[in-house]
């Protein structure tokens, strides 16, 4: 009786990695694999680094379910990420990145097309060894996305390298922009698309999004003003409201190479300022460069709009209180008059 | 009718029974009762001449008391109505420029098919608005009412004077009520307003509306200048608007709903006695001369 009992515990206290031993039996040899199409192909997984990985806790025939025996002879079916990373799932995979609406996204398109090239979620996220975004080891972590990204996308890449976020970024400001920041993690969608974070209107809510967020602008010593002026002027208003062609963050800082204003290679730098703005404006010359940029006219670093801003406060206010007390005046004389009249 | 009739035969049958009294005659009832017919006739034509009479002096005054006077002949009136379509079609489409944030601005952009339209709209109202102020410089400055009536619409000492005889008379501390020339100074008031709104929105509104001009003449620190005031004096002119002029000619219940003489162009000799009395006694004194003159002729 307890013989048969020590036995049932023993079997309920089976970790996957025990489980997984018998998988390993094979798939753990280093020169595992299978001859196809006269290629050799390796289906060797590494144990250690599977173990160690976000999905170390799981069996391998949680996801690879057709196996049923072993040793299998048939090829497993492939399988999809979304059979556990769905919206409502019961076994707790994360969906915080939305991973379903990598369906919408151009890489999806592209695979959908037939494109060999085109990335799947273990493009980038690896088949076996899949690490949370927060292991500094991972594909995935901030500092590493744009060599995972810039390893396809390699003009971009090299763009990117130069800008002033990828200096930050190599300088330890983790929240510095990396690409998914902007074009998003599984949704990437073209800008062309009046979805994406990236069209015409999207590219000033992605920008707004860390560039008014004060403890971060703080951390990165950026004015944290720059997207609220934007929206008050005429610019901002015009796109808000179905002029798309207005100009937008990327109009005049670029996007992969943005810079400060101070590099003398930056679109914004007081030199370059003409032929920027000449882009829509053809009669721009140095004089653009001759005053503030993104003010806000009740500050005082407003300079001399915030002295006509307050001048016409005051009188706007002086004004009303006069016209205001005419008009009560001449209201109660009215009424006097006419009480007295009916006396 | 047959009443009075009555008592005018009675009255004919006495006065001929008294003259034959008098006279001492006797006459044939033929000729007693024609000559009393045409008494009668003759008493009756007189009285009704005489009602007739005291009714058209009764008319006549009515009339004079309703006399109107041409107080803004229609080169005035089409320069305001021009003006108000302008400045209406302005502050629609302008104010959800400035207050953008509102739901009110979102749904009139909806509405109107977005801030391209509004926008058009807007330089089509600028261009009424610029049209009206070169037509007013060309009124006031080559026609002689034109030129009259800028004169009387400058300020002077007598308005410092009027507006505080209108506060003691708002106040009760005075019976008099200030008497106004042609403009009070609440009317000089208006339009001075109005000139140095449309100076300050013509000006800052050109150079955002040919902003690819200006770009190369003046630094950029003037487009947010103008911006600025663009958009403040809209606030104080759209608040003066509403709050100053819409109740001296609309609220104001000694014209509620409105006065109509800027449209009209008349105004009563009531109202005139009223709020110009001494433009009406120059008005006087200046057509009396003239028969006087005429009439050696």
């Amino acid at each position: 009786m307890t013989a048969l009992l020590t036995i049932l515990l023993a079997l309920f206290q089976l970790g996957p990695s025990s489980q997984n031993a018998r998988c390993f039996l094979c798939h753990g040899k280093k020169d595992f694999g299978v001859v196809e199409n006269g290629k050799f192909q390796s289906l060797y997984v590494s144990p250690k680094q599977f173990e160690a990985s976000i999905h170390g806790k799981f069996t391998c025939v949680q996801c690879h379910t057709d196996v049923k025996v072993i040793p299998h002879f048939i090829r497993p079916e492939k399988i999809s990420c979304l059979q556990c990373h769905f919206e409502g799932n019961t076994v707790g995979a994360p969906v915080k990145y939305l991973p379903e609406m990598y369906k919408y996204s151009v890489h999806a398109k592209a695979s959908a097309a037939g494109n060999p090239n085109a990335p799947t979620c273990e493009t980038c996220h690896t088949t076996h060894y899949v690490r949370s975004p927060k292991d500094t080891s991972s594909g995935t972590y901030r500092k590493n996305i744009p060599q995972l990204c810039g390893s396809c996308h390699k003009k971009e890449f090299e763009a990117y390298s130069k800008s002033i976020h990828y200096r930050a970024l190599e300088n330890g400001m983790l929240g510095a922009a990396v690409c998914t920041d902007c074009h998003q993690e599984h949704d990437v969608l073209p800008p062309s698309d009046p979805r994406s974070a990236l069209s015409a209107e999207g590219v000033v809510r992605t920008c707004t999004k860390c560039h008014a967020d004060t403890l971060l602008m703080e951390k990165a010593d950026v004015p944290v003003q720059q997207p609220e002026a934007y929206s008050e002027s005429f610019h901002g208003i015009a796109l808000e409201n179905g002029m798309v062609r207005a100009a937008n963050c990327t109009s005049c800082h670029g996007h992969h190479d943005i810079l400060p204003a101070s590099d003398p290679n930056s679109p914004i730098n007081p030199k370059n300022l003409p032929k920027t703005c000449g882009k829509c404006h053809p009669h721009a010359d140095k004089n653009v460069a001759d005053g503030k940029v993104h003010i806000i006219p009740s500050e005082r670093s407003a300079g001399i709009v915030f002295f006509v801003y307050t001048f016409f406060k005051w009188f706007t206010l002086a004004v009303l209180i006069f016209l205001f007390a005419h008009i009560a005046l001449d209201l109660s004389g009215f009424i006097r008059r006419k009480y007295s009249r009916h006396e | 009718m047959s009443d009075s009739n009555g008592k005018i035969v009675d009255t004919a049958d006495k006065m001929i029974g008294q003259v034959l009294k008098e006279e001492k005659v006797e006459l044939d009832e033929e000729f007693k009762s024609a000559l009393k017919d045409e008494l009668v006739e003759k008493i009756r034509r007189h009285v009704e001449d005489k009602r007739r009479e005291e009714e058209e002096r009764i008319r006549k005054e009515e009339k004079s008391r309703k006399e109107y006077f041409l107080r803004f002949g229609l080169n005035f009136r089409l320069q305001h109505l021009t003006l108000a379509i302008g400045v209406i079609i302005l502050i629609v489409t302008g104010l959800p420029i400035k207050f953008h944030d509102t739901l009110v601005a979102k749904i009139f952009f909806e509405m109107i098919g977005g801030i391209g339209v509004s926008r058009f709209l807007h330089r089509l109202g600028a261009t009424l608005l610029i049209i009206v102020s070169i037509w007013h410089v060309l009124f006031i400055t080559t026609t002689k009412t034109g030129r009259n009536d800028f004169r009387q619409l400058l300020p002077t000492p007598k308005d410092l004077k009027d507006f505080i005889q209108n506060i003691k008379y708002l106040l009760g501390m005075s019976k008099q009520k200030p008497r106004y020339g042609r403009f009070s100074y609440i009317e000089k008031f208006d339009y001075w307003a109005v000139y140095w709104g449309m100076v300050i929105m013509i000006c800052s509104g050109l150079i955002l509306w040919f902003n690819n001009f200006f770009l190369g003449i003046v630094p950029k620190f003037v487009f947010d200048i103008a911006t600025e005031v663009h958009s403040d004096e809209a606030m104080l002119a759209t608040l003066a608007i509403v709050v100053w002029h819409w109740y001296n000619v609309h609220f104001n219940p000694e014209v509620f709903p409105f006065n109509p003489t800027i449209f009209t162009g008349k105004i009563s000799k009531e109202k005139m006695l009223k709020d110009h009395p001494l433009e009406y006694e120059k008005m006087l004194s200046k057509s009396e001369p003239k028969q006087k003159k005429d009439k050696p002729r």
